[in-house]
């Protein structure tokens, strides 16, 4: 019967890889693993074979086979809706094309309450969901008779979902799966990672050590190439307000040779500037370029993934959004504006382009100032010599805990020792203390550990060592608080009797007048009112020039890229300048040198200048903007320790600033303590304490953990008396209850997480090893410059602030020309 | 350092407190607004875990309100209780013996939105349910803060907030008192409770709550 798949195989005009047909094999054999290769390799059709195979080996006769389609044997999870539509799609065609009496169905939170109901009757064969789906259904008390017949869970995209709280969400999904069928099968799909071991065993869990697993490498390279669009002439002095455009005239000559290109840039706001400067330079393409990011409807996204497909856009300007898995055969280019931040990303958004499996990635980078041109250069390196960056799994995240322990509370009860093992084995759990579990079950039973402070709580009930929900409006509540993972305090946009548009930082609302214009999904909008949590708009043809930013949608300088910016920097200190984009920084590369220096990798340069607004310092760790963040904050905390005064902090992927008011008497014994990395997570608990960090970071954990719920648009009253922001809630818990682990918890993912503690670790402890060279510069250098422009961005309104920062472009490029 | 602000307004010498309210004292009167009383009981009985603790501080802190000012009468501008799910034995014995301590004075709940929800007080807690606009010299006592003409709206309901911000960008948000000619809007007493960010009309003023002062925002500061 293995003709059969092999048969259709071949009709595709397909040869099977030796990774498909070693997965194939590994999976017949009863295995689960991993399976990592470039994206359009056919990764899909590698876990889809298995399966597959698998069924046509238990039913080799045709004329035996049933007419009704067989029960649920296959979970296939993803971690994007977008995805999934594709995904049945390509799962049905074999289906199809063999007559395979088996059916594949979506089920995600946009699948009608009408379809699901009819799902949960009778399964389909394949069901294709998302994290967040599965979980739901663990809610029902009778998912585990359904799912008896599971023989096999494929995993697509983990290494988006490895890194993240939904990762861990899939693992307590899993761990709950394998507990009903101890002999499940489970595949993981993944793009290339450096810590591709862990994400096996993340997916696995306490499993590997008993199932036979392996990890499957597809060992063919995709040819990739990456070329630079050098500018004629290059800004000596970059500024974060540039985001590239003044390359729009070249842009659109490549975007005209091509059928169909995606413009990739950082930042959802980036994606609506660019957008709105190509619809101004290019009238006459209307609509033929399109828009596409995370915030936008999604219906306006689907509509642009349509016409991906079908070939029938020009150009789409887009952001990470469009990094994943979907097969857009037509696109014909890539264009990458602004700094690529890591190597992977880079991988994967040339991958866009020739995603037919012997095609060649193809990526044109587009600098928005001259360093970036050292980081492109860097990035093609990197590549080359096969450094690739890691996904930290995310660790014991409690506020996840205590949402999946109500879910096994309600989907058919649970008993103590036994659900603490399942969790225990996850790789997110693993190290569970008996406190932190004691813990979770009395806030979930009780409210928390003191008894008598909480006589009305109702949650979960415990009844001896059993443990289940029996309030229809405590399940509903939590059913409705799944899958709200991902939302930050957005508020959904909508135009007045029309369309919802997408969704918007509620901050960025606040901060409107009925009247004021502003441009989102690539429309004219002008702000009419908010009604029940919707920001309601109109369409406008007044042009604005107001924006909405999105937190959280800048990525930090992976470490591998860092490490090799930092080897190109030290080639071009010995005067090595190998290829066009470094031909091309050497000027501005001169200048630093000439000013300050360029460090090498085993140097750490401070330069500080004196200026009428006061003295500023320059720290240059390389280390990625969160790190930076950190360490600002740190040496902020460390050096007012000593003598109290105030600071205004910036930082960048490259470094961090310090403005203060008059000289610090730092000579570089002193400047090294301030760096020591003794007393770290100390000093940062103390910095924590006196900054909104961590106040923010509750937001998410309140929200999961069940505390805050967030009103969806129209929903009903009765939600409203239980409504208060987490910051409340971190407040109420601060002063009453201080030994609450929720607060620790956000504390630590603030450390861990935001302010990327590990990687400031090992930057502190290499700069022990480091010379330290303090540099007094007469003017900003090219590598300060950046800084400092950040630096008065939050002094002065935003035109007085270009206008500023262009006067002080010009001056330092007139000096730079003397030079 | 304590620091109350003394505005002249409606024709009257009004005092502003730290601990939320508003002291009139030609008429020995304290106004506060939106306590909400039993609203960590409704949460707590929806599932979400929330410290009790806070009730019992705002009570204390009204007792010392009354004490401190030695006021005789007490008029609560709406909000004096969160809805219906939180109402429970321990709770109103808890203000039972409270309001026994403050036997003598005067009590007065004029009906909030979550009032009518939450249902009436018991008889013995002594405090009349009237609905607004409840009149007493200039001032109209009511809950939403509406414009009446000819008198001073006394408020609540709204739990404003103010958002100061300074140069280098670091910025402090908290509680205020919200006045217009014509209408003042008091901060929401009980500690469990959230915010509403204010947007400043020409002449308004704001007086932001502090742990121990209220302080006056100037019109430069206020203005963004």
């Amino acid at each position: 019967m293995k003709t059969l798949w092999s048969e259709w195989f071949r009709t595709k005009g397909w040869k099977p890889f030796p990774f498909q047909e070693e997965a194939w094999a590994a999976s017949l054999a009863g295995e689960s693993g991993l399976v990592h290769a470039p994206t359009g390799l056919g990764k899909t059709y590698a876990v889809w074979g298995g399966p597959v195979l698998e069924w046509l080996e238990e039913n080799p006769e045709r004329e035996t086979w049933p007419k009704k389609p067989e029960p649920l044997r296959v979970l296939w999870l993803t971690p994007l809706r977008a995805l999934a539509n594709d995904t049945v799609e390509s799962l049905r065609a074999p289906v199809v094309d063999l007559g395979l009496p088996w059916t594949v169905e979506l089920r995600t939170g946009d699948t009608s309450a009408a379809a699901r109901q009819k799902q949960r009757r009778r399964f389909p064969t394949a069901l294709v969901t998302t994290p967040e789906s599965l979980s739901l259904l663990l809610t029902h008390a009778d998912t585990r008779e359904k799912f008896a017949s599971l023989r096999c869970v494929i995993v697509d995209e983990w290494h988006e979902l490895v890194g993240s709280k939904r990762g861990v969400q899939t693992e307590l999904c899993l761990a709950r799966l394998r507990q009903w069928a101890p002999g499940l099968r489970v595949w993981g799909l993944s793009a290339t990672l450096g810590n591709l071991d862990e994400a096996l065993h993340v997916l696995l869990g306490g499993a590997i050590k008993t199932a036979k697993s392996r990890l499957i490498s597809a060992q063919v390279r995709k040819k990739f190439e990456l070329k630079t669009l050098i500018p004629r002439s290059m800004e000596r002095f970059p500024w974060s307000g540039h985001v590239g455009l003044r390359l729009l005239p070249e842009v659109i000559k490549r975007i005209e040779k091509c059928r169909t290109t995606l413009l990739f840039v950082n930042t959802r706001s980036q994606v609506e500037i660019w957008f709105q400067a190509l619809q101004r330079a290019r009238p006459d393409w209307g609509g033929d370029v399109a828009l596409h990011h995370g915030s936008v409807d999604r219906k306006q996204r689907e509509a642009v993934e349509e016409r991906l497909r079908a070939g029938t856009v020009k150009c789409v300007v887009c952001t990470g959004s469009l990094d994943l898995g979907v097969d857009f055969s037509p696109v014909e280019q890539v264009i990458q504006v602004g700094a690529p931040k890591g190597v992977a990303r880079m991988l994967q958004r040339a991958g866009r382009s020739g995603h037919q499996p012997r095609a060649v990635s193809r990526i044109f980078c587009v600098p928005a100032h001259a360093l970036e041109l050292v980081e492109f250069a860097a990035v093609r390196d990197a590549i080359t010599r096969g450094e690739m960056e890691a996904r930290e799994p995310v660790e014991r995240p409690l506020d996840l805990l205590v949402q999946h322990v109500v879910t096994l509370a309600l989907g058919g009860g649970f008993h103590e020792e036994q659900a603490r093992a399942e969790i225990r084995s996850t790789y997110a759990f693993r190290d569970l203390s008996d406190e932190e579990w004691r813990w979770v079950i009395d806030f979930v039973t009780r409210g928390g550990q003191s008894l008598k402070a909480y006589p009305q709580f109702r949650r979960v009930r415990q009844d001896g060592d059993f443990f289940s929900v029996d309030q229809p409006d405590i399940a509903r509540f939590h059913r409705m608080s799944i899958g709200t993972i991902t939302s930050d305090a957005m508020m959904s946009v909508r135009v007045v009797r029309g369309a919802y548009l997408g969704s918007i930082e509620e901050s960025f609302i606040a901060r409107l007048k009925a009247g004021d214009g502003f441009s989102f999904a690539g429309f004219q909008l002008e702000f009419v009112r908010v009604h029940e949590m919707t920001a309601m708009v109109r369409k406008s043809k007044k042009a604005a020039r107001l924006i909405p930013q999105w937190m959280g949608g800048k990525m930090p300088l992976s470490t591998q890229l860092a490490r090799s910016v930092r080897l190109k920097l030290a080639e071009a200190k010995r005067g090595v300048f190998d290829s066009p984009e470094m031909k091309a920084a050497e000027p501005v590369l001169k200048i630093q040198a000439a000013w300050s220096l360029i460090p090498e990798p085993d140097e750490l340069l401070i330069e500080w200048t004196e200026t009428r607004e006061g003295v500023l310092y320059f720290i240059y760790p390389f280390a990625g903007r969160l790190a930076h963040e950190g360490l600002a904050v740190l040496t902020a905390h460390r050096i007012g320790k000593v003598s109290p005064r105030s600071f205004a902090l910036t930082m960048n992927d490259y470094g961090f600033a310090l403005a203060t008011a008059t000289p610090l008497e730092l000579d570089e014994a002193a400047w090294r303590e301030m760096l020591s990395p003794a007393m770290l997570v100390e000093d940062i608990l103390e910095c924590l304490n006196s900054t909104e960090l961590a106040r923010r970071k509750f937001r998410e954990i309140a929200r999961i953990a069940g505390l805050v719920f967030q009103g969806y648009p129209g929903s009903a009253k009765s939600t409203r008396q239980v409504q208060a922001s987490s910051g409340l809630f971190y407040d109420m818990f601060a002063q009453y209850e201080p030994d609450n682990r929720l607060l620790d918890q956000a504390r630590r993912e603030v450390i861990e997480r935001q302010l990327e503690v590990r990687r400031l670790q090992e930057t502190l402890m290499q700069a022990q090893n480091m010379k330290l060279i303090l540099r007094r510069t007469e003017r900003l250098t090219p590598l300060s410059f950046p800084l400092w422009a950040m630096w008065v961005q939050g002094q002065v309104s935003t035109e007085k602030w270009a206008d500023k920062v262009r006067r002080m472009s010009e001056q330092l490029e007139a000096e730079a020309l003397k030079a | 350092m304590r620091a109350d602000v003394t505005l002249e307004w409606g024709g009257e010498t009004l005092t502003l407190l730290p601990e939320r309210a508003v002291w009139w004292a030609a008429e020995k009167t304290l106004f506060i607004a939106d306590p909400h009383f039993g609203k960590a009981s409704v949460f707590r009985f929806a599932g979400i875990p929330v410290p009790e603790t806070s009730h019992d501080e705002d009570l204390e802190r009204l007792s010392h309100l009354l004490t401190m000012t030695g006021a005789q009468r007490l008029v609560i501008l709406g909000d004096f209780l969160h809805g219906k799910t939180g109402r429970n034995e321990a709770m109103f014995a808890t203000l039972a013996a409270w309001r026994q301590r403050h036997a003598e004075t005067e009590m007065v709940l004029v009906e909030g939105n979550h009032d009518r929800h939450a249902g009436a007080l018991p008889e013995d807690l002594r405090i009349p349910c009237v609905q607004g606009p409840w009149c007493l010299g200039p001032f109209h006592c009511r809950h939403e803060p509406q414009e009446d003409t000819d008198a001073h709206v006394l408020a609540g309901h709204i739990h404003p907030a103010f958002r100061l911000s300074d140069r280098m960008g670091a910025s402090l948000r908290a509680p205020c008192f919200h006045f217009s000619a014509r209408v003042g809007i008091l901060p929401a007493f009980g500690s469990f409770t959230g915010t509403h960010g204010m947007r400043l009309e020409p002449n308004d003023r704001v007086f932001l709550v502090g742990p121990d002062s209220v302080i006056e925002v100037s019109p430069t500061l206020a203005k963004r």
